[in-house]
């Protein structure tokens, strides 16, 4: 990612409202009884985009931000996001996305991840209480709607961040050689 | 200036991993520091804003989750109401026997009946976003009289106490998080025990340690304690509504001392809640 003054407020920008919209908003509607995790998928498609550095620090600064604004523990969603991010930068600068199905698959799978990791995290910390089984129910749906969340979240940040993206530079097409007497 | 460049991201992703494990040994097992308090204050005003403006759009999407939702409620919601028109006309001669035995017992200058609270209402504008977390951040903070500790209600029953507070901001951990623990009661029976969380299943607490001698049955109401010593006090006034008890099976009793509470309060559906701001604790 070509990190511009104009990229870098974007991306800022990004962050908060995509924090302030998930404590809002996403956590606050349920659908079928477990709310979206929009963060995730943010720092997921980011990292995608960007590469390693961008998924990592923006992941560390949306569980800042996160936990600063809950007044929870510091750090510790910073670390799970951070990871998340870092993955999907690895996958971006390892493999080449042939599908548009790719980022919302990854989006479900590094969501998974995610919310494991959130629950190691609190897990490592220590956990003095029963833990329902819903707690799997709610891990997997979060992770099919972070499939249905990413699609649309990876195509806006990328048309977003056009101006940054290595690849997405355009290629100028050229025109067909007219074939005589075809 | 490859490697040059590998070794700069490698150096700044070591930063980061080990930034995060300093502030979580720093920050955890403590209320908000400065940093937090800061940030709160910034966003608190945004974040009414943002929640006042979205919450049409919640709504539209509550209402098709609590439609489904009402379906099989529907028949189990009609046969409580038939059991509580039943128990209705009872309570009436019940209430009046309870004020006469007030009066006899003059719990009011003993002080169990809490007095001096000063309820303050606060409305949700965030919530956690995991589900190993349970605790929301209301509009309301020190500056209306909040302190940590005071204890969060709305209409149906207990939500929580206050965990940290900012100037215009308080967070509260609800009865279903983990680090939650409420002395509670069984009523009639008084049976006492300490109501813990089954984490992510926020419509359902464990009522744990309880005297397995003395049997609990399902659908009996479940209150604050609100036990004090000479020198403590529990944080929760006592006779706060908690739940209702919905699985109390005499095995499980006698061999693990628990049975399962249903919370009166929606714990996922919070909007307006009042903190008892004033109260004096030990």
């Amino acid at each position: 990612m070509i990190l511009t003054p104009k990229i870098f407020a974007r991306l800022v920008a990004i962050v908060v409202l995509g924090v302030l919209f998930q404590l809002s908003f996403f956590s606050q509607v349920w659908v079928f009884g477990v709310s979206p995790d929009l963060l995730p998928v943010l720092v997921i498609s980011l990292g995608l985009l960007g590469g390693t550095m961008t998924g990592a620090v923006t992941g560390f600064s949306v569980g800042f931000l996160l936990a600063c604004l809950l007044v929870e523990p510091l750090g510790g969603a910073s670390l799970v996001l951070l990871a998340t991010g870092y993955l999907a930068g690895l996958f971006r600068e390892r493999f080449e996305i042939h599908s548009s199905l790719v980022p919302p698959l990854l989006c479900m799978g590094l969501t998974v991840f995610a919310e494991l990791g959130f629950g190691a995290v609190e897990l490592m910390l220590g956990i003095d209480t029963a833990i329902s089984g819903l707690v799997v129910r709610d891990i997997l749906l979060k992770g099919v709607y972070a499939f249905l969340l990413g699609w649309p979240l990876y195509l806006g940040l990328r048309r977003l961040l056009r101006p940054a993206l290595v690849e997405e530079q355009v290629v100028r097409r050229t025109r067909r050689p007219t074939v005589l007497g075809a | 200036m490859y490697r040059k460049q590998v070794r700069r991201r490698r150096a700044v992703l070591a930063l980061l991993i080990v930034g995060s494990f300093v502030l979580l040994t720093i920050t955890y097992g403590q209320g908000s520091n400065g940093v937090q308090r800061g940030v709160s204050a910034i966003f608190s005003p945004i974040q009414a804003v943002a929640d006042g403006a979205l919450k049409p759009a919640r709504d539209l999407v509550n209402w098709f989750d609590q439609t489904f939702d009402a379906r099989g409620r529907n028949s189990r919601l009609q046969d409580e109401l038939r059991t509580a028109r039943e128990e209705a006309v009872g309570a009436g001669a019940a209430l009046a026997e309870n004020a006469q035995l007030r009066k006899l017992l003059e719990l009011d200058r003993s002080g169990a009946i809490p007095s001096g609270y000063e309820p303050v209402t606060g409305r949700v504008i965030a919530r956690s976003p995991t589900v190993w977390f349970s605790d929301v951040t209301i509009d309301a903070g020190s500056g209306d009289g909040i302190r940590v500790d005071d204890p969060v209600v709305n209409g149906d029953g207990l939500v929580g106490t206050v965990s940290a507070v900012t100037g215009g901001s308080a967070q509260v951990t609800l009865i279903a998080d983990h680090s939650s623990a409420v002395s509670a009661k069984v009523v009639p029976v008084a049976v006492q025990g300490v109501i813990r969380p089954n984490v992510g299943d926020p419509s359902d607490l464990i009522l744990d340690f309880i005297d397995s001698t003395k049997h609990v049955h399902k659908g009996q109401a479940v209150v604050t304690a609100g036990w004090r010593s000479q020198e403590i006090e529990s944080r929760f006034p006592p006779n706060i509504p908690i739940g209702e008890v919905t699985r109390a099976s005499i095995v499980v009793q006698e061999a693990s001392q628990q049975v399962h509470v249903r919370p009166y309060a929606d714990l996922r559906d919070l909007d307006l809640v009042q903190v008892l701001a004033g109260g004096s604790r030990g």
